[in-house]
């Protein structure tokens, strides 16, 4: 080290600091294009099963991964990205959901379709499932709020019931009462609805 | 007969949960778009560079950077430092001259007394003695002057006016 270099010793620790700071949030940004092809499927499937519109729970996921980008300094401190994401998104969704007018039936009839595989079936059995589908999701509307969200969420096989507690913010014998009462209530609507056909 | 309101929920939730389970399982599972993943990445860029336009780092001039050479001479810091203090205390000096100390009122105001008991105030007008009228000096008669005759013309027309024509002896 020259004795100019010396002399501002004290001065260049803003030039290293300034290189740390970029090398960080390089990092983090790799860090977060990590996280984004990870988990992208599996945020954008929450956000459908919630809003039933491919364009909506895009524009979600973006939005989940935006508001990521804003506390990238915390993203080393979580524990489990996997469940502190999905909780976002699901943030995300139910802020949207409640802004949102609710959908008809006949939407959902023809989004899901459009997106549920076919599987060999024929155009009109493909019909007829959509409309099965589209009944079904009218009647988890029906359900209260609490125990919508939990059955919703327990249809996603990668997720616990501990992870479900953690993304609702409850406790696991809350998901597992709730889950047990949406489900008799399911069964009441879907046996109303069979009877009025 | 606990066993029996068991049994009955059991059988509820296993008619019904296939068919609604099945459905939810179906949305679950369901594929992301296509592309869906390049899209994040591109909005996630376009929102890294918005944050940090918003948030732009003040710079030094290249001159004043650091690593100019001029900047690394003691000789040229010290004639930057006098000339901080120079500017500082120039300054300084400039607003405590040109700052009077306030001088103290030489005359204290008294706002104008009202009564205790209260009514109307003088408004501050003054009270002034009436003066007494002293005595008057009476004029004496001044007699009229005594006007010299004139003659001719203008005369006799004085005369005319002042006194009466005497009339003519018969």
């Amino acid at each position: 080290m020259s004795a100019g270099q010396a002399v501002f010793s004290g001065w260049m620790e803003i030039a290293d600091k300034a290189e740390y700071d970029e090398a960080r949030k390089l990092a983090e940004e790799q860090a977060l294009a990590g996280l984004v092809s990870q988990y992208v499927g599996t945020l954008y499937r929450v956000a459908y099963s919630v809003l039933r519109n491919s364009a909506d729970a895009e524009d979600a996921v973006q939005e989940a991964f935006v508001r990521v980008l804003r506390h990238r300094e915390t993203l080393a401190e979580v524990r489990d990205q996997r469940v502190w994401l999905i909780r976002i998104v699901w943030n995300v969704v139910l802020d949207r959901k409640r802004r949102m007018k609710t959908r008809p039936e006949t939407d959902d009839v023809a989004e899901l379709a459009r997106v549920l595989p076919a599987g060999g079936l024929t155009a009109e059995e493909r019909a007829a499932a959509a409309q099965h589908h589209a009944r079904v999701l009218a009647c988890v509307e029906q359900l209260p709020a609490k125990e919508r969200q939990v059955l919703m969420l327990s249809a996603f096989e990668e997720l616990s019931s501990v992870e479900i507690a953690s993304v609702l913010g409850i406790t696991e014998s809350s998901v597992r009462s709730r889950l047990f009462r949406a489900r008799n209530l399911m069964a009441g609507l879907l046996d109303h609805t069979r009877s009025l056909r | 007969m606990k066993t029996e309101i068991r049994d009955q929920r059991s059988e509820i939730r296993s008619s019904g949960s296939d068919e609604f389970e099945e459905t939810l399982r179906l949305i679950a599972r369901l594929s992301a778009p296509e592309g869906i993943e390049e899209r994040v990445q591109a909005g996630l860029r376009a929102a890294s560079r918005t944050n940090l336009g918003r948030g732009k780092i003040l710079q030094w001039p290249v001159a004043l950077r650091l690593d100019n050479a001029w900047m690394r001479s003691s000789l040229a810091r010290a004639a930057a430092a006098a000339v901080i203090v120079a500017v500082v205390v120039g300054g300084g000096w400039g607003i405590i001259s040109r700052v009077q100390p306030a001088q103290p009122a030489r005359a204290i105001a008294t706002p104008p007394r009202v009564s205790s008991q209260g009514g109307f105030s003088s408004a501050g007008a003054m009270r002034t003695p009436q003066t007494l009228n002293g005595p008057v000096v009476a004029q004496p008669a001044v007699a009229a002057p005594q006007t010299p005759v004139r003659r001719g013309k203008s005369a006799a027309a004085h005369k005319s006016i002042a006194q009466p024509a005497a009339l003519p002896a018969k």
